[in-house]
């Protein structure tokens, strides 16, 4: 496949290079830019796990075409842990939620579902149960029951919304 | 292979000319995995001529590049084609309606594809620029080839819009659909339907089922059956059982049995019809009609 040069902003910094476009950004994201947090599952858009945010928007990574990035914004769970640390915490008070929640059993699910939760309350600080269960629609996880994850979700809303002016 | 990104139409015709035939349209991208690659992809998804939704001349323009989730967010089509956005608000999950377009959902030609079910039951007639620049236009249901199978060549044309009618002031439109989960599952079954009253009576319908066949498929004889009436209880059994009998289904380890499917025909038709007249009283009567 012919390579060709592809540049977007990754986590918020400004990032060049060369691969096949035709890449899933799953794989670019896994194999050319170490970023192994995002996993793959089904590789066909019906699981989730692979969910980053393209633009401010949840979207399965799994399903886009490593050229389609051409200057856009993409975020992973790595660079939400990030602003995490930047604002002193040790990880997002998405990812705090959870931890704090119990939604998390297996794990494999959850940076995705992360993603998911951070990209509703990006839209709507105040979410419904209702809006949160949506938002996380596309994600599966055969674990928990979604229970804890549709708490922890609430609860990181009102961590955020607290700390307000912080992040 | 190449993939190209561009914002300009004039640039993705060109590229799709340069291609020789070579090239292909892409907008979300979302089943290009699921497909086979062509050895030059354009993506238009953010050509502006292929983005914004509008009232134009009597009718409501819809850009082809327009994901699900701007479509079901849509305060103009939550008003003027309500039908269309329940459709797009129940398309596979908040990931792939983030990206996937509703000219995507056409041209991709799936028999059961939410947004095109409810496009069809609105009248949408879609709008397609070929390589020289000429644009002609075309109903959605004459779009379908075969399965999955359109009849756009997306080597040498891009589809730009959809344009359907705004709706008189008795009009109401409705879209269901029935399916094991309520995401990420295809539906058994869906069903689209647009009424308009004159006075006590049902002045024009359209009643719109799939998957039965490539395209999506009107009820004539269902939608025979209730103009120029109003329909009492009695009529909506009839609207059952007409609209289950009218079309033939098969049965398929994907979705369900031929049986089921067909008493699902008609349940779907009946409430997606009904839902649709009432929604057409209530905006006679004033309401925003949902």
């Amino acid at each position: 496949m012919k390579e060709q040069v592809i540049s977007f902003e990754l986590n918020r910094e400004k990032v060049e290079i060369c691969a096949d476009p035709a890449l899933s950004l799953l794989r670019l994201l896994r194999s050319r830019f170490n970023l192994i947090g995002t996993k793959e599952g089904c590789g066909r858009g019906d699981c989730g796990v692979c969910t980053v945010l393209l633009d401010g928007r949840a979207v399965n990574s799994c399903l886009i075409p490593a050229g389609k990035v051409e200057g856009r914004k993409v975020l992973t769970i790595e660079g939400l842990t990030r602003e995490g640390l930047k604002k002193g915490a040790k990880v997002h008070p998405v990812q705090q939620a959870f931890i704090d929640k119990g939604a998390i059993q297996c794990g494999f699910c959850t940076p995705g579902m992360i993603m998911s939760a951070y990209a509703l309350l990006r839209d709507k600080p105040f979410p419904s149960p209702e809006e949160v269960r949506e938002a996380i629609s596309g994600n599966l996880c055969r674990c928990s029951g979604y229970k804890q994850i549709e708490e922890a979700i609430l609860e990181a809303a009102k961590a955020i919304t607290e700390q307000e002016g912080k992040w | 292979m190449s993939y190209s990104v561009t914002s300009s139409l004039a640039r993705a015709l060109n590229v799709l000319s340069e291609s020789m035939g070579q090239g292909r349209v892409v907008a979300g991208a979302t089943d290009l995995f699921l497909k086979s690659l062509s050895p030059e992809l354009v993506d238009v998804s953010s050509v502006p001529e292929l983005l914004g939704i509008n009232r134009d001349h009597g009718s409501l323009s819809i850009g082809a590049g327009v994901t699900h989730a701007e479509a079901a967010a849509s305060p103009l089509i939550r008003l003027e084609a309500m039908a269309l956005a329940e459709a797009c608000r129940q398309v596979g999950s908040p990931q792939i309606r983030n990206i996937g377009t509703i000219g995507g959902n056409v041209v991709n030609a799936a028999p059961a594809a939410d947004a095109a079910v409810a496009l069809v039951a609105l009248g949408a007639r879609a709008v397609l620029i070929d390589l020289g620049k000429r644009q002609h236009h075309a109903a959605v249901e004459e779009l379908y080839a075969d399965y999955n199978l359109s009849t756009v060549d997306s080597s040498s044309e891009i589809l730009l819009r959809f344009l359907l009618d705004l709706p008189a002031r008795d009009e109401g439109s409705a879209f269901l659909r029935f399916a094991p989960r309520q995401a990420l599952s295809l539906p058994l079954v869906n069903a689209a339907a647009r009424v308009r009253l004159k006075g006590d009576a049902i002045e024009s319908v359209r009643a719109v089922i799939a998957p039965v066949n490539p395209a999506p498929t009107r009820l004539y004889e269902t939608e025979k059956m209730l103009l120029g009436s109003w329909p009492e209880d009695d009529t909506w059994r009839k609207v059952e059982y007409t609209a289950a009998s009218e079309v033939e289904v098969r049965g398929s380890l994907l979705r369900c049995s031929a049986g089921y499917r067909q008493h699902l025909v008609g349940v779907l038709a009946r409430r997606v019809l009904k839902k649709a007249v009432e929604r057409a009283v209530k905006s006679r009567m004033g309401g925003d009609g949902s």
